[in-house]
């Protein structure tokens, strides 16, 4: 069962349009796996409707909108819905059907590194970045913390770390307060995203540092 | 409209805007029914009326300027014109459907302000329809495969060495210094220039 969920404040965010599209990706292919998310939008989304769309707003536009809306109203209308086709992931010889969201993405090339692979999406935002990961059965992330926040979004498979085991569609938020060393028994594919480089801190790992920014 | 069909969306109206006495939700909803079964220009002028102008200011507040409000206006409108017969109102009510295109296409503006990038991505975010869509999905050249071992593979010699020693071995800079038998600083400059290369060659504009 899903265990973890997007807070309230992040949900009302992604419902406003207010954030990054790495995060609104993330949070509606959680939505997509989760029904009891999806239930709680529908409701927040219909309430945040009917309040922008109550308070009465003087119409000062008379004429320019008596244009708008013959010109609109020639055009024609569309009839035909085609069915959503799924996009499916192929890895480690498993297919994974992937979420809209992300299945709407560009993605880039996969670079490996031991037993994780990783592709960025191109999203162009700056410092925050989007990646589909794969971890081969019995990888693990070296113990690590973050700089900023890492989302990780489980797709498939599952994995743990010191606070327990995920499955898919658990949605884990963590900021720099949490260190933590992901490892995967059966393998996982996940969606990520993170905002700075991860930190890591043990021993050979700490070898990583300069190019823990190139691979997670 | 037939009465029984009224009565029932009257039932969900009441569900989703508790509180919201002004919002005239059912006589919205009738109206998009009208546009979506008849192509109803009054019904349409109705929601026209109703909604442009409140679409407006949230576009001012959304964009600082009223040139890119009254684009989404136009944007909206023409959407809600021309997508009205995907409108299944045991979905939801006119005014959630109205809020949805209009976030949409605000947040499809404001990302290409702020990115550059004209990728359309609400919809796929917040589909207005769950199980279909309007258009067709252009082909995406997804897995193309680059490794990373192909590419330090190709390294010159030497700065191959070091790479394969530090992230592949475990080894200190230390140690591999004294393993190649050559001063730390120089492991540590052929290290530089291997990640600069490679930061390269793996295209770190997508970063």
């Amino acid at each position: 069962m899903i265990k973890y969920h997007p807070s309230k404040q992040l949900m009302q965010k992604h419902i406003l349009g207010e954030l990054p599209a790495g995060l609104s990706v993330a949070i509606s292919a959680h939505i997509e796996l989760c029904d009891q998310c999806g239930k709680e939008f529908d409701m927040l989304e219909a309430k945040q409707a009917s309040s922008v769309f109550s308070e009465s707003v003087e119409n000062d536009n008379h004429c320019e909108f008596e244009a708008m809306m013959e010109s609109i109203t020639e055009m024609s209308m569309f009839d035909d819905l085609v069915p959503q086709s799924p996009e499916f992931f192929e890895y480690q010889d498993k297919q994974v059907q992937l979420p809209r969201a992300i299945a709407a993405l560009k993605l880039g090339s996969f670079i490996n590194a031991g037993k994780v692979s990783r592709a960025r999406f191109e999203l162009e935002e700056g410092p925050l970045r989007s990646s589909l990961l794969h971890i081969k059965p019995g990888g693990e992330i070296p113990e690590h913390t973050h700089t900023g926040f890492e989302l990780t979004l489980l797709l498939d498979g599952t994995f743990e770390d010191e606070s327990g085991e995920y499955v898919p569609g658990d949605f884990i938020m963590l900021d720099g307060r949490h260190n933590h060393t992901p490892k995967t028994k059966d393998g996982c594919l996940c969606f990520t995203l993170v905002d700075n480089a991860l930190h890591f801190n043990k021993g050979l790992s700490k070898l990583l540092n300069p190019i823990g920014k190139l691979i997670y | 409209m037939v009465s029984l069909e009224q009565s029932r969306d009257c039932r969900i109206q009441k569900g989703k805007s508790v509180g919201m006495q002004e919002t005239p939700s059912e006589q919205l909803t009738q109206a998009l029914i009208k546009v979506a079964t008849h192509a109803d220009k009054k019904a349409y002028a109705y929601l026209f009326s109703y909604f442009a102008p409140k679409i407006k200011r949230f576009g001012i507040k959304q964009f600082g300027s009223e040139a890119m409000a009254m684009e989404l206006v136009q944007d909206t409108m023409t959407s809600v014109w021309r997508k009205a017969k995907l409108y299944h109102h045991d979905k939801g009510a006119a005014t959630t459907w109205v809020y949805t295109i209009m976030r949409n296409a605000s947040f499809d503006a404001l990302r290409k302000i702020k990115s550059n990038r004209e990728d359309n991505l609400s919809e796929d975010i917040w589909p207005l329809f769950h199980d279909e869509q309007v258009c067709e999905k252009s082909f995406k050249d997804h897995l193309q495969s680059n490794q990373l071992q192909e590419k330090i593979r190709n390294l010159p010699a030497p700065q191959r060495d070091v790479v394969v020693g530090v992230y592949f071995e475990d080894m200190t800079q230390e140690q591999l210094a004294q393993h190649l038998d050559i001063p730390v600083g120089t492991v540590k400059s052929r290290l530089r220039l291997a990640l600069k290369k490679l930061k390269v060659e793996l295209g770190e504009h997508h970063d």
